[in-house]
């Protein structure tokens, strides 16, 4: 128990010795922290109008004109059965008109005297199937029945969505991770230089009968506290600009940036790791 | 307690140590002299297991060159006591601090920590530079904490390399008094150096000569 208060006050101690060499540490991790956590939140807004995009997705089911009102209901209650289709609305023949009059301008009766437009139902699934297997799947199932006309739906949109939605996450994933690898290199190194200037300490203490744990320890929760304080000031950096975004460039962008604690302490748990990891990598080194 | 098993050890460019035979008992007194780059400091650094022979194999009590982990190393060290021309104190801690480390690293109750460390600052004379930086000090005083430091985990065996280099003839001889006070009180004490006047002021000291890396005299 002493030991362990000696070498977290160790810790401590090494981070306030540390000088410029901590600071500089601790820039580094902030401003890799700072990219990683805007490159996040543009990722995750992305992805999310990506989401309400694609929630946007419909199936257009025309049914034959002839279609009497029992063969419609039934065919409603095969619809409702489907548990991916999470709304249907029915546009009969006369709605169908009325839509074509508000979106065209022009009355259908008085251009061809009759009104060719058929019956339909609009499906929207549940976002679990609004992915083109999904969305074949449950087209093959409406297909089966007899009062279906023909079945219409974006399926070179959705092909589209799903290529680029793919793309964003695998780019989003990787970026995470290169920023990631290079935020931990570049603490490493940066504790590094933090390590060679009290390399005389390491080996005062290796002289002195100390184990490479004994010396490594008070290095570790130096290099954690460069990572927090690191995390914490990217997180104030990234709290103001968000706040300066939201408040008075809204208008301008028409971006609202909205994180929460949790993100917050994400970055917290990641700077620390940070540095942990890149402290144990540099003073690997010096124990050899 | 100490014994070189036909020992030759060099490395880089310099000489280092040929074919030693060499057996230190417990409590005794020894000057290791010779000329610079004769391979004294090599002697002490095998002894401390800094380095390696790599022929033959040396035996400091029960930890033996040939067979020893690089875990148990700093249990060796921990057993003997070491003092350099150039200190190696910490700028950045205060004497109690330099002291107690040694303490720390064995993993000492605070309470018996803070006593041994007044007790022995107090023997080498610097009970009233407890919380001194090492830069506030002479370098006299600062060779007296390198000794406390050395003194404090009560080693069997003191290792002084070049411990008078860097100081002045009055000092030097306050340091073999000290030394010497040590060795009276049990402790293997071996001084390696090529001030020769510093051997008559120990009585019944060994003394051992070495020159290219080899033992030429021992008396």
């Amino acid at each position: 128990m002493i030991v362990l208060w000696f070498l977290i006050k160790e810790g401590f101690r090494g981070l306030w010795r540390s000088n410029y060499a901590g600071a500089f540490s601790i820039i580094i991790i902030a401003l890799s922290l700072i990219l990683i956590g805007f490159g996040y939140v543009a990722a995750r807004d992305t992805l999310v109008m990506v989401e309400n995009i694609r929630s946007q997705f419909d199936i257009t089911v025309f049914v034959q004109r002839d279609a009497g009102i029992d063969e419609l209901e039934n065919f409603a209650r095969e619809l409702g059965a489907i548990k991916e289709i999470d709304k249907i609305i029915y546009v009969s023949a006369d709605s169908a008109a009325a839509q074509f009059r508000t979106e065209f301008g022009a009355d259908i009766f008085s251009i061809l005297d009759y009104n060719p437009l058929p019956p339909s139902f609009t499906v929207n699934l549940k976002p679990v199937a609004r992915n083109l297997a999904g969305v074949e799947e449950v087209v093959a199932r409406i297909k089966r029945q007899a009062v279906v006309d023909e079945i219409r739906y974006r399926k070179n949109f959705l092909q589209l969505l799903e290529k680029y939605q793919r793309l964003i996450f695998i780019t989003v994933v990787l970026a995470f991770v290169i920023l990631t690898l290079i935020s931990i290199i570049l603490a490493s190194n940066s504790i590094k230089m933090t390590i060679f200037s009290r390399r005389n300490v390491i080996s005062t203490m290796k002289l002195v009968g100390a184990t490479n744990n004994f010396i490594r320890v008070p290095f570790l929760i130096e290099g954690a506290l460069e990572g927090l304080a690191g995390a914490l000031l990217a997180a104030i950096v990234i709290a103001l600009s968000f706040y300066f975004l939201n408040n008075y460039l809204q208008g301008l962008t028409g971006f609202r940036a909205i994180v929460s604690y949790r993100f917050y302490g994400g970055l917290i748990v990641l700077g620390s790791l940070i540095g942990l990891i890149g402290s144990l990598r540099a003073i690997r080194r010096f124990l050899e | 307690m100490i014994t070189f098993f036909n020992v030759s050890c060099t490395f880089g460019k310099e000489a280092g140590v040929k074919n030693i035979n060499l057996s230190i008992n417990e409590g005794e007194f020894v000057f290791v002299t010779g000329a610079s780059g004769a391979g004294k400091s090599t002697l002490l650094r095998l002894i401390y297991m800094d380095l390696f022979p790599e022929k033959g194999k040396v035996v400091i009590r029960n930890f033996d060159s040939s067979k020893v982990r690089p875990g148990e190393i700093p249990y060796l060290r921990r057993k003997v006591g070491m003092i350099f021309q150039d200190f190696q104190l910490l700028d950045d801690r205060n004497v109690y601090e330099n002291v107690a480390l040694s303490l720390y690293v064995s993993h000492y109750k605070t309470r018996e920590i803070r006593q041994r460390v007044y007790n022995v600052l107090n023997q080498v004379g610097l009970g009233h530079r407890v919380y001194y930086h090492p830069g506030e000090l002479s370098g006299g005083e600062q060779q007296r904490v390198a000794i406390a430091r050395a003194l404090v985990k009560e080693p069997v065996v003191l290792l002084a390399d070049e411990p008078t280099g860097n100081l002045d003839p009055r000092v030097s001889s306050d340091l073999m008094s000290q030394l010497t006070r040590i060795n009276q009180n049990g402790t293997a004490v071996i001084v390696a150096t090529h001030n020769y006047s510093l051997i008559p002021r120990v009585a019944n000291a060994r003394l051992i000569q070495v020159n290219e890396g080899e033992i030429v005299n021992q008396s």
